[in-house]
């Protein structure tokens, strides 16, 4: 029984989401020590924490069959953005049901992931750059659909989005929950299979019989879908339209992905994204919380929101550099253990 | 040949409104256009060097803050604000070098990072409220007009274009420059330190960024927070459009001053077509993304 | 496969080339460095198309297109350079594109991992199948790429060099599963330079030389040196155990020293020492090690055991950039990854050695540029429209010679040349030897590794051959000949010989 979990702990050790699992655990633990388990686990605070993270950690999931497919979109942000002001203005202009504005959202979302498509995996566009001129071109409809901030959903809709299943389970955890069930379905079929194969070798897939403009165009898919659910998370939590908002979500949200153990093509899984979000948003927390401390602690000592800000982004960017050593530790300690197994192997007389 | 492009747009522009055609206008256009090739140079190198500096337009919001700030309204202080300009480029782009070499991740992500540091640190330095005046003859000579169109910021092209096309061109930097953006393994290969290579063109991209900004406060007379910020993509567009190749080793700082003035010229245009601002937002993006078609070169997975 | 023709630009890989199969045959494919023995096997694996000629499977004539193709005609491969994504675990890479269907389109794991599992012990690979490829040794790795040919119960199947990496015992166990392969009708190529192998498992033989296929014959009814003969032209003249020449060191100042020099995981224990104004020749066939060694003496490698001594000191180059700082070239035979850089002018491409040493922000007017490319290219007869023309622009040969240009400009004391003739045509080859015996001859040490024997022969005054990672012989004076040259590439001219003898009588 031991060496089955000892197995079990071996093989967990060795997947890309034991970085990510560790540094989420380890912020966790963070959180509790400053917040004390019983406000930390309280019902109120995980629901505070979910219906304001949800919209990133959507964003992240989205980001995550992207890159493990070998691509990546860092529009997704204002698409969110998109998805929000499509479905407030189908609502508010043409009188009809706050659902249809949604579908009407994920729509455009659906819509543009696939232009996305086009332009990275088709045309062969570099992604980086690419994605980035899509920025300014969603910026652009989202300001042409929607000029000024305006809006307002009903208020069952919001209302709903912030309450407690049961006093218990926070309404908003369920947008998360159904996309990792249904990922998890995912990842059984051989789609699930695929997209790895063409993140990891797009040419040895290709041999094995595998179209890896196809398999990409499914994965674009997925990520309109999950940007559709993310934005329609938005509109929820902020109960209107704002045509520039989340723009900031796309950098996070791939920082976030990176920091969880997502590498850019066959790297990765939706649990990285989990823990790498979940890292991020309960660090700014643990920051949020030290900063209000120091202020009690020392008397004048006031912090504004830019400290904060700031604080948060080098948090980010240390993640960044920390990701990138681990990755290469690993793979070092890879090929010591070959080298030393390649000596050994002289010393003995082949 | 973007030189060419320019001029049609322009006579277009003002065919559609003739009115535009005045020595204001085009005063405006070079003065704007000789900002964006400033900003354009560090990028030029970068993108030639085979990378991408995001922090272009961060490091010129905070040049200019720091330019008014010092300033305050007061003459005398230009080598002064020179000077640490110069430094916080030379110390931020060292830290873009070093990174982009160290991560492994793309220059585009790492600069993107550590500009949105750099903003946060202004915005706490500043609280949100950057505050002076650039000094008077400073602006003076910027603005000021000679033969009533061609802006005084010409006189400092005059320094910095020179300087650009030795660095680029006449150094012995610029040519390991160039080989190393066109082939990195070669280059390590003929011996070339490319790791040196590459931080210095960060180097001289962040302090170029920061002069630029410096000018732009000028320009402006005051700075506000983020008030450069889109010269990052801006300068991006600017020298691709010039010829430079986002893949490296190929393009000229002669291009990317063309591509600032069609850039300029397109904004102008737009403008006075009264296109709002979201049109003008889909423009750029459609330009960058034709101008990646156009020198796509990525090969496909058959073979 | 008949009358296979295939070109690659200038390059001719195949040249109305044929194999032949039957279901239960084991046929060896054999040839030297650049015979087309593998592009056969990539034809027939779909990677790549034919210029000309046809395909026969069963008598009627298919065209196989892609991996797919060739997966529904029954074939399958397991190639060298690995077809697996080392970022996928052991079995999802063994069922990739083909994983068996379960309910609701899921992937039904649990029936076939049983197979994979039977199969994956049968191949004595000893690991836990949900790690990732990426883990696993290279002998591993090359068990499991076999393991993903034979999944699919081809009707032909195709090795290429698939025992590169392995180990004796490693070896016994694939035999033992290629002989079960034969007896149930499995049709197998198999591709190796290892002639003890080729010997104990094959049935019969094709060999091929320049592309062309040059013999077909049984095994039992060939000796070694026949089979040699057809690979190289030559007959083999093995000595019984191979001298190595030591210089008598009283005149010859000793250039480089390199002792046992080890580099993952082609280069297993070689030492090489070069005299002044030497040309020291590497031989032996591709892959066995000479690329890394040469770039480990450059710097570009870093070895994981041995030393390297330069002019009498150790040294330790961290990057190329040290060694050129010591006065150390080095040319690249391929030219469009090392050497050339395709889109700045040729005039820059010659200057790129001065570029590289000296001050960082030295003037360099245009002038001196073009000054010192235009003496380059009278001096080597480099034929270029204008200095100004990009380097693409240049034929391989002038390309070639436009990188000997760059570092013989520079006077090094050692000239390090990995296959710098390759692709080269003969007018610009001759020209290229030319000017190395020259520079010889002025007191440039040079070391020059290169697949065609002929050039070795003409240049080297001695000649190393590796050959699975260590030097198999060093051929000089008398014993420089095409025999015992390609006796030591087949490994022929130490202890092999008796396996192969051995193995030869079965």
């Amino acid at each position: 029984m031991i060496e089955g979990v000892r197995r079990a702990f071996e093989r967990f050790r060795r997947t890309p989401a034991f970085m990510g699992f560790s540094l989420f655990i380890f912020v966790v633990i963070l959180n509790i020590i400053v917040q004390k388990p019983g406000q930390f686990f309280s019902p109120r605070n995980m629901n505070s924490l979910f219906s304001k993270n949800v919209p990133l950690l959507l964003t992240t999931m989205a980001m995550t069959p992207l890159l493990i497919s070998g691509t990546l979109d860092i529009a997704v942000g204002i698409q969110l953005a998109m998805v929000n002001v499509v479905s407030v203005m189908v609502f508010q202009q043409w009188g009809t049901s706050l659902y249809v504005g949604f579908l009407m959202g994920m729509l455009a979302s659906l819509a543009i992931s696939a232009f996305c498509w086009f332009l990275v995996s088709v045309l062969r566009l570099p992604a980086m750059l690419a994605s980035y001129a899509l920025i300014y071109i969603v910026r652009g409809i989202n300001v042409l659909v929607m000029p000024s901030p305006q809006g307002r959903i009903p208020d069952a809709f919001y209302k709903m989005y912030d309450m407690l299943l049961g006093g218990v389970f926070p309404f908003s955890a369920l947008f998360p929950l159904v996309v990792l069930i249904a990922w998890y379905y995912l990842m059984r079929t051989r789609f699930g299979r695929n997209i790895y194969a063409v993140g990891g070798n797009p040419r040895n897939a290709f041999a094995a019989g595998i179209n890896p403009v196809w398999v990409q165009f499914q994965a674009f898919m997925i990520k309109g879908i999950l940007t559709g659910l993310g934005g329609i998370a938005l509109t929820l939590m902020t109960a209107s339209g704002n045509p520039l908002q989340a723009e900031a979500y796309g950098l996070r949200s791939l920082s976030a992905a990176i920091i969880g153990g997502l590498g850019f093509g066959g790297w990765g899984s939706m649990a990285c994204a989990v823990f790498g979000t979940g890292f991020l948003v309960l660090i700014q927390n643990t920051v949020y919380y030290f900063f209000s401390f120091l202020t009690k602690a020392i008397p004048g000592f006031t912090v504004t929101s830019y400290w904060q800000n700031l604080v948060s982004d080098v948090i980010i960017f240390l993640g960044l550099l920390m990701t990138i050593v681990t990755a290469k530790g690993q793979r070092e300690a890879l090929r010591q253990g070959f080298v030393r197994q390649f000596k050994r192997r002289e010393r003995l007389g082949d | 040949m973007a030189v060419i492009i320019s001029l049609m747009l322009f006579a277009i522009t003002v065919a559609f409104n003739p009115p535009s055609f005045n020595a204001n206008t085009l005063n405006a256009v070079l003065q704007l256009m000789l900002l964006l090739s400033f900003a354009a140079a560090g990028q030029t190198m970068v993108l030639i060097g085979g990378g991408l500096d995001f922090s272009v337009g961060a490091l010129m919001s905070s040049a200019a803050i720091l330019t008014t700030y010092l300033m305050n309204g007061q003459d005398g202080k230009f080598w002064l604000v020179f000077g640490l300009a110069m430094l916080m480029g030379a110390a931020v782009g060292f830290l873009n070098g070093f990174c982009c070499i160290k991560i492994d991740l793309p220059p585009m992500i790492v600069t993107m990072a550590i500009s949105n540091v750099v903003t946060r640190v202004g915005y706490v330095l500043t609280q949100g409220s950057p505050s002076g005046w650039v000094g008077p003859s400073f602006r003076q000579s910027i603005v000021a007009k000679i033969a009533g169109v061609l802006p005084s910021l010409t006189l400092y092209a005059l320094i910095v274009f020179p300087l650009v096309f030795f660095l680029l061109n006449r150094s012995r930097f610029g040519k390991q420059l160039y080989l190393m953006g066109n082939n990195p393994t070669a280059a390590s290969l003929a011996g070339i330190k490319v790791n040196k290579v590459r931080v210095l063109m960060y180097i001289f991209s962040g302090m170029l960024s920061c002069f630029a900004g410096m000018i732009g406060a000028g320009y402006m007379s005051t700075a506000r927070a983020q008030i450069f910020d889109e010269y990052a993509f801006t300068s991006l567009v600017a020298v691709i459009v010039g010829g430079t190749a986002f893949t490296g080793g190929i393009g000229s700082y002669t291009g990317s001053i063309a591509g600032a003035l069609l850039i300029t010229v397109l904004s102008n245009g737009l403008t006075v077509l009264q296109l709002s601002q979201p049109v003008r937002n889909i423009v750029q993006g459609v330009v960058m993304i034709l101008l990646l078609i156009l020198y796509n070169r990525a090969r496909p997975v058959r073979q | 496969m008949r009358g296979i023709d295939k070109r690659y630009d200038a390059v001719v890989a195949c040249n109305n080339a044929s194999l032949r199969v039957a279901p239960g045959e084991i046929r060896a494919l054999l040839g030297s460095n650049g015979s087309g023995k593998s592009t056969m096997v990539k034809i027939l694996a779909g990677l790549v198309k034919p210029n000309a000629g046809e395909i026969l499977i069963d008598g009627e004539p298919v065209t196989i297109n892609s991996g797919e193709d060739a997966r529904r005609l029954g074939i399958s491969a397991a190639l060298q350079d690995l077809s697996l994504v080392s970022t996928m675990s052991v079995v999802d890479n063994i069922l990739l594109g083909v994983e068996p269907m379960g309910r609701l389109g899921m992937v039904d794991r649990k029936k076939s991992l049983e197979d994979v599992m039977a199969l994956l012990e049968r191949l004595h690979v000893d690991c836990d199948p949900e790690v990732y490829v990426q883990t696993l040794m290279p002998s591993a790795q090359s068990m499991v790429e076999v393991a993903k040919a034979v999944y699919m119960k081809p009707r032909l199947l195709l090795l290429d060099e698939v025992t590169a990496a392995l180990h004796r015992d490693e070896v016994e166990v694939l035999f033992e599963l290629l002989h079960e392969l034969k007896a149930q009708g499995t049709a197998i190529v198999y591709v190796t330079h290892r002639m003890s192998e080729m010997f104990e498992i094959c049935d019969t033989a094709t060999v091929m030389r320049s592309g062309e296929t040059v013999a077909d014959v049984k095994t039992s009814e060939v000796t070694l040196d026949e089979i040699v003969y057809y690979m190289t032209g030559q007959r083999p003249e093995a000595e019984a155990a191979h001298e190595v020449h030591h210089m008598a060191p009283e005149a010859r100042e000793m250039v480089l020293e390199a002792e046992h020099i080890a580099i993952y995981p082609k280069v297993r224990d070689i030492s090489l020492q070069a005299y002044k104004g030497e040309i020291v020749g590497i031989g032996g066939l591709e892959g066995q090690g000479q690329p890394e060694f040469i770039r480990a003496l450059f710097g570009a490698v870093r070895p994981e055991a041995g030393t390297i001594r330069y002019l009498g000191e150790e040294v330790h180059f961290r990057s190329p950039a040290d060694a050129v700082n010591r006065d150390i070239g080095f040319i690249s035979g391929e030219r469009n990854r090392e050497a050339m850089f395709p889109d700045r002018p040729v005039a820059e491409n010659i200057f790129a050695g001065r570029a590289a040493r000296g001050m960082t922000f030295a003037y360099l007017s245009a002038k001196a540029v073009r000054d010192f490319a235009q003496a380059a290219i009278k001096t080597y007869n480099i034929v270029a429209g204008s200095i100004y023309d990009p380097a693409s622009s240049l034929s391989g040969g002038n390309q070639q010679k436009l990188a000997v240009a760059r570092w013989i400009a520079l006077n090094p004391t050692l000239l390090l040349l990995d296959d710098p003739t390759k692709g080269v045509d003969v007018h610009s080859r001759r020209e290229i030897h030319r000017i190395l015996r020259d520079c010889a001859e002025k007191g440039m040490t040079i070391i020059i590794s290169s697949s065609e024997n002929e050039e070795l022969l003409d240049l080297a005054d001695r000649i190393y051959v590796f050959y699975e990672g260590r030097v198999s012989g060093v051929l000089s004076g008398a014993s420089k000949t095409p025999e015992r040259l390609v006796a030591a590439m087949m490994g022929l001219a130490n202890t092999e010989n008796n396996a192969v003898k051995e193995a030869e009588q079965a």
